[in-house]
């Protein structure tokens, strides 16, 4: 799948807004994998005084990736609002250590298939080619 | 710490000898996170409560703990400052080694919002 220009702003893939943004763009989609890229910036809602994230932060980065991906599928298919999703379960996170201010996190999203609403994914995000955490994830998707 | 008196506030707490609480903790509903979380529908990330028991876990330790890794972590139900204005936050800690088990759980006296086996440790290698 091409991503064409117009579908790319992050607001239109993503329901979450300022302060709690955690995807920057959507770099390639193929299939079912998604790359997302994420740049920490001072005034990432996660920061703390000794310019690192907390962990959870990631957590939320790999989680609105995933959220990014199901939005260029749901933009692909038609819809007009980004889809809004919950995270059901995390399962099997490790973090090797906490990006900092100025590192630029790529994410890539594996989806599985959907079951009866929950979509179960994979995450892993590197910086520079060195892999700093993953995790796998169940998604809800709400149905308005 | 990063949402200690932003995202809740600590009312209360009940300690026992070994390392075990329970933090009665307010929602803050005027956390600047709703604005984006979502517009016009507040939801508490389940992130935050995710980081809300790791800080209630370095509370009790009066040191601040990171997580190294998270086996599972269910979210049973929506939390919204709305729906749980305040939250237990029970938090139990196990050392191994360097480094010490974690199970955390928020829930009201309605239901359970979240449950949490992880391992935390003072220091993330850099």
């Amino acid at each position: 799948m091409t991503i064409s220009k117009a579908i790319s702003k992050i607001e239109d893939l993503i329901p979450q807004r300022s302060p709690i943004m955690m995807v920057d763009e959507v770099l390639a989609v193929e299939g079912d994998d998604c790359t997302c890229q994420l740049t920490i910036r001072q005034d990432n809602f996660f920061m703390e005084p000794d310019g690192m994230i907390a962990e959870p932060g990631v957590i939320e980065h790999i989680a609105q990736s995933a959220s990014a991906f199901a939005g260029v599928r749901a933009v692909a298919a038609g819809a007009t609002e980004p889809p809004v999703g919950y995270i059901g379960e995390v399962k099997n996170f490790r973090i090797t250590r906490r990006p900092k201010l100025g590192d630029v996190l790529i994410t890539k999203i594996t989806m599985g298939p959907e079951v009866q609403g929950v979509t179960i994914i994979s995450g892993v995000t590197c910086i520079m080619d060195e892999t700093v955490a993953e995790t796998q994830m169940k998604i809800f998707v709400r149905e308005d | 710490m990063l949402l200690e008196n932003k995202f809740f506030r600590v009312l209360d707490v009940k300690r026992d000898d070994n390392l075990q609480a329970i933090y009665r903790v307010q929602i803050v509903p005027d956390c600047n996170v709703y604005n984006g979380h979502f517009p016009g529908d507040p939801v508490c990330p389940g992130v935050c409560n995710m980081e809300t028991i790791k800080e209630c876990a370095s509370l009790m330790l009066g040191r601040q703990l990171r997580y190294e890794s998270i086996k599972q972590c269910r979210l049973t139900a929506l939390a919204t400052p709305v729906v749980c204005p305040e939250v237990n936050v029970t938090v139990s800690l196990t050392e191994t080694g360097d480094a010490f088990q974690i199970l955390g759980q928020i829930a009201d006296e309605k239901q359970t919002y979240m449950i949490l086996k992880g391992i935390v440790r003072y220091n993330l290698s850099e």
